[in-house]
């Protein structure tokens, strides 16, 4: 067995195009691991402390890809090389020769070419992310910041120039965005309609964007802003760049705000800001039970409770809540100290498995985020449990499961395959961005997990967070579902209250 | 409304700059969404200190200044209008030159660090000023401190390969004849030709003899001509060279053609030896890069003409020694920053390879620094094969220039690029975002004393030079906006 480091000098590549060499020399017989990586320092360092070494490592620049593998003989090693050589057909040297003709390779020249534009779409490492935005400040355009990993000094420093400049910053770590009809990042193909969103969490956008979509209400625009929009550092400038925004947009008769773990003060400053909204405004902090309304700004238990007092007040009826309201529809059961008898929630959208939370703690189901990374075949910690299998913990060198769900396959496989576990509860997020046909994987795991268990049943709830319009077809994904004898919720709250139910033996159907 | 306004966002459609991961993008087209999308590279190498430092002079909070300040040395370089004035003894022009002082291509170096090719010039130019009479005499004299060292750039001058400047030498002069740097003076010597020259290291008799003949019948000549004549306007002359298929590097045929058409009644008028006349004819037109020798020093001084300005990032000198390459800024007029001397790549004579070729060498980068030489290949289409190149290539490296450039030069326009200017003003920040080097071309010499020019192609400075300077200028432009009572000072001459 032999630790190698193969170096390519000058051939950046992004991460995705990363990942699918390393798999694919992975993928090799004879090649135990392998990764592929820039030769930042940050990555060197994870090499070095995972054993590898020498002198062309030691070398290495951010813009010089990587492989590390380890092989089990020369041949493997050959297959490797050749393996990486053929990957990289084609891919010259970077940024050296000057003779061939190439698409803009700055945002300068990009907005050169197409004078016209209006917004610049960022997804770069984390590293030259703030660089790259802060270009597109200099050129007077706005930015859509899907990067993570972006400093908060820097976020601070970008947002409070484009507040300066009266221009937005949508980001870092900004998942969705729809503008004027048009998705940004993951989105789901939604009609055009009078609710305006601004939004700190992607996916809270996206359930949100999805529950409306089916109650046909659409959607006049969803600025995200970013997860750490709402912190007491950024304080919400973003936050308050959109919504005054839609207060002053036509298109938009009433608003919502998404966010998660918002900082009192900024909290607080939101809610004197939507109270003279002139329009009528809608709160959802994800995770958390519903504030009490004041002033006419109403805070919602849920995001489904949002979009019913959104839709409301678009058709007319006026909004109006009242705390006994909320989302209960079950009795509260007795809690479960069946330790034979638990639920694992196996989530892609973070500010779904932060619902599912709220919805099953109110139903009297404590559940628990594992402290420490899931591995596949690993024991579970005991108790129910809730994983966001989006977290950095499980994310670190791989997608994010709405792109690729082998990951979060793996662990549905060991958690279904677990007979303690007797109801499984999942997310699903579709659109655009996503997985082009995730559910048939999704139930591929739950079947290989179910022969694992001996004829003991395994109940699985999923929520589908999806469009009449999104490429892999909502219905078709549900139906995929429906057939394998999934409960199909459209949304994470009410799934993990039929969960719950089952959880309770409040509810029966469907257990196979 | 404005394409950068909010509001524009919110009114639609969406009018896209895409980059990274093409999947964040997909939503956006499939809604039917122009998208450019950028082919994205680390800027800075992806150094994080450096990006840090761009991004300070890019976007920060003197970012505007320092365009202002490159707006301001662009404008100066293009108003300047350098004239031949005259044809005058090395030390009895040029400022500071001394009788124990030779002058050489590039950043300062030792007699220890010389390459092969500048060492064989010193003691060519030993035994021409009489100071040796063998070679071996010649490089115990110069190993011993006989001679002072200096580069060309610290006393106005430039010159091609080894750019050895003694002081009997004669020396064209030139005078900026217009713009607020008007009467700024520029030195270069003459060429000599190809084959065995002094340049190249060669230091053969017929080198010395040729040598003498410029001296003595070459130099006086030009020197009585260009008196009858009057001054020679050479931003004219070089424009009509690059409408003629010259790009003032490695061509100066047209150049060289329009000189000699513009000087030979005088010469012939200013010459009563009839014979001497014609020897100085058939000299010039002999030597197809006779112009080199003028297109350096007027490049020197229109960058001499953007020195000076505080905060600009401009790059005001490429220059190398055959060890390092050196550049400086207009921000730092003096200020060498410096990396090693690349190899270049090219077409070799006949019976030399890669092998015999010493590292990149000589002043002559100064033409793609004003805007010519490599960034008008597009000119040029005749030598693209100097570089393995089709005549595309050519119009595609011009325009890769006008990449890192702050403008163009009107002046000097390019028929196959309809008329557009030259790229001019190489601006340090814009190599650094966009990792491209400044293309320049050049000749090859042989890492030997004394055999001369063996080829010719394309090189690359060293990404040190432009790194270096990034962290200077960063430091500079930090220090004057913490004291913007005192314009930013700038040390002079330290090799960094």
């Amino acid at each position: 067995m032999s630790a190698v480091v193969l170096v390519r000098e000058g051939c950046y590549q992004d991460s995705a195009r990363l990942m699918q060499v390393g798999r694919e020399i992975a993928a090799l017989p004879g090649v135990v691991e392998a990764v592929a990586m820039m030769g930042t320092g940050a990555n060197r360092r994870l090499l070095y402390d995972a054993g590898f070494a020498g002198a062309a490592l030691d070398r290495a620049t951010p813009m010089d890809m990587v492989v590390a593998l380890r092989a089990e003989d020369d041949a493997a090693l050959g297959r490797a090389r050749e393996a990486l050589d053929r990957a990289l057909a084609g891919t010259g040297p970077a940024g050296v020769e000057a003779t061939s003709e190439r698409r803009p390779a700055t945002v300068a020249e990009a907005i050169a070419a197409d004078p016209a534009t209006n917004l610049v779409s960022v997804a770069v490492p984390g590293p030259y992310a703030a660089f790259v935005a802060h270009r597109a400040l200099d050129a007077g355009r706005s930015v859509f910041l899907f990067s993570d990993n972006v400093p908060l000094e820097d976020e601070v420093a970008l947002k409070r120039r484009a507040r300066d400049l009266g221009l937005l910053v949508m980001g870092p770590d900004c998942g969705t965005a729809i503008l004027s009809g048009t998705g940004l990042g993951f989105a789901n193909r939604v009609d055009r309609g009078p609710v305006g969103i601004v939004g700190a969490s992607g996916t809270g956008i996206q359930e949100l964007c999805c529950i409306l979509d089916r109650e046909g209400v659409g959607v006049s625009h969803a600025i995200g802003v970013g997860s750490r929009d709402l912190s007491e550092v950024v304080g919400g400038a973003m936050s308050e760049s959109g919504l005054a925004l839609l207060a002053a947009d036509p298109a938009t008769r009433c608003v919502a705000l998404v966010a998660k773990h918002p900082a009192a003060a900024v909290a607080e400053r939101l809610h004197g800001l939507l109270a003279r909204l002139g329009k009528p405004a809608v709160v959802r902090y994800l995770g958390e039970p519903a504030r009490p309304s004041a002033d006419g700004v109403l805070y919602a238990g849920s995001l489904d409770e949002a979009a019913e007092l959104l839709s409301a007040s678009v058709r007319g009826g006026g909004m109006a809540r009242s705390d006994d309201r909320a989302t209960v529809r079950m009795k509260v059961g007795r809690p479960s100290r069946d330790t034979e008898q638990r639920l694992v929630g196996l989530f892609g959208g973070g500010s779904l498995a932060a619902e599912a939370r709220c919805v099953l703690a109110a139903r009297g189901v404590e559940t628990t985020s594992p402290g420490e990374r899931l591995g596949p075949g690993a024991p579970l910690p005991p108790g129910h449990l809730v994983v966001d299998t989006g977290d950095d913990a499980y994310t670190v060198g791989r997608p994010h499961p709405m792109v690729d769900q082998t990951g979060r396959c793996d662990l549905i496989l060991s958690a279904g395959s677990d007979p303690t576990v007797t109801v499984l509860l999942l997310d699903l997020v579709l659109g655009d961005g996503a997985h082009p046909d995730p559910a048939p994987e999704l139930v591929r795991a739950v079947e290989d997990a179910r022969a694992a268990r001996d004829g003991r049943a395994l109940a699985v709830v999923v929520s589908v967070c999806g469009s009449r319009r999104d490429p892999q077809g909502t219905g078709r994904q549900e139906r995929l579902f429906q057939d394998a004898g999934f409960l199909v919720e459209p949304t994470a709250a009410r799934a993990a209250d039929a969960a719950a139910a089952l959880l309770l033996g409040i509810r029966k159907e469907v257990v196979r | 409304m404005t394409a950068g306004t909010v509001r524009s966002l919110l009114d639609g459609p969406l009018r896209l700059v895409h980059l990274g991961l093409p999947a964040v993008a997909q939503a956006a087209a499939a809604a039917g969404a122009r998208v450019t999308h950028v082919d994205f590279l680390p800027p800075a190498g992806g150094d994080p200190r450096r990006l840090s430092d761009l991004s300070e002079l890019l976007s920060g909070p003197s970012a505007r200044a320092v365009d202002a300040a490159n707006a301001r040395a662009l404008a100066r370089l293009l108003a300047s209008r350098p004239h031949l004035v005259a044809v005058a003894v090395a030390r009895d022009v040029i400022p500071g030159m001394a009788d124990d002082l030779f002058l050489h291509a590039g950043p300062p170096v030792t007699w220890e660090r010389m390459c092969g090719p500048l060492r064989g010039a010193v003691v060519g130019g030993l035994l021409y000023e009489g100071r040796a009479s063998t070679a071996e005499e010649a490089a115990r004299l110069a190993a011993a401190g006989a001679v002072r060292f200096d580069p060309c750039h610290h006393h106005d001058a430039v010159g091609p390969m080894a750019g050895l400047v003694t002081p009997s030498m004669p020396v064209f002069v030139l005078e900026d004849r217009a713009g607020e740097r008007a009467g700024t003076r520029t030195y270069c010597t003459l060429n000599e030709g190809l084959g065995k020259v002094l340049r190249y290291g060669a230091f053969s008799d017929e080198v010395l003899a040729r040598l003498a003949f410029m001296r003595d019948t070459l130099g006086p000549v030009l020197a009585a001509a260009l008196e009858r004549h009057g001054p020679v306007d050479l931003k004219h002359l070089m424009a009509q060279a690059l409408q003629m298929g010259d790009e003032g590097h490695n061509r100066n045929r047209a150049a060289t053609s329009l000189l000699f058409r513009e000087l030979a009644p005088s010469i012939v008028r200013a010459t009563e030896d009839r014979e001497k006349a014609a020897r100085v004819l058939e000299f010039v037109n002999g030597n197809d890069h006779f112009f080199l020798n003028l297109s350096m020093p007027m490049g020197k001084c229109m960058l001499k003409a953007a020195e000076g300005e505080p905060l600009s990032s401009l790059v005001t000198v490429m220059a190398r020694n055959g060890a390092d390459f050196g550049i400086q800024l207009a921000s730092m007029p003096g200020r060498w920053f410096t990396g090693p001397a690349q190899q270049v790549r090219g077409l070799y004579f006949p019976g030399f390879t890669e092998a015999d070729a010493n590292p990149d060498i000589g002043d002559s980068a100064i033409t793609e620094t004003a805007g010519i030489g490599g960034f008008a290949m597009a000119a040029a289409p005749a030598i693209v094969q100097f570089v393995g190149g089709t005549a595309a290539d050519a119009l595609a490296t011009t325009r890769a220039m006008g990449r890192i450039t702050a403008g163009t030069n009107p002046g000097f326009a390019i028929p196959a690029l309809g008329f557009s200017g030259t790229p001019t003003g190489i601006d340090l920040r814009l190599v650094e975002e966009t990792n491209l080097l400044p293309a320049i071309n050049t000749g090859i010499a042989h890492r030997e004393p004394g055999v001369g020019q063996v080829g010719a192609g394309l090189v690359n400075p060293p990404r040190e030079a432009f790194h270096a300077a990034l962290a200077a200028l960063a430091e500079h432009v930090r220090t004057a906006a913490a004291d913007p009572a005192e314009p930013a000072r700038a040390p002079a001459r330290t090799d960094p």
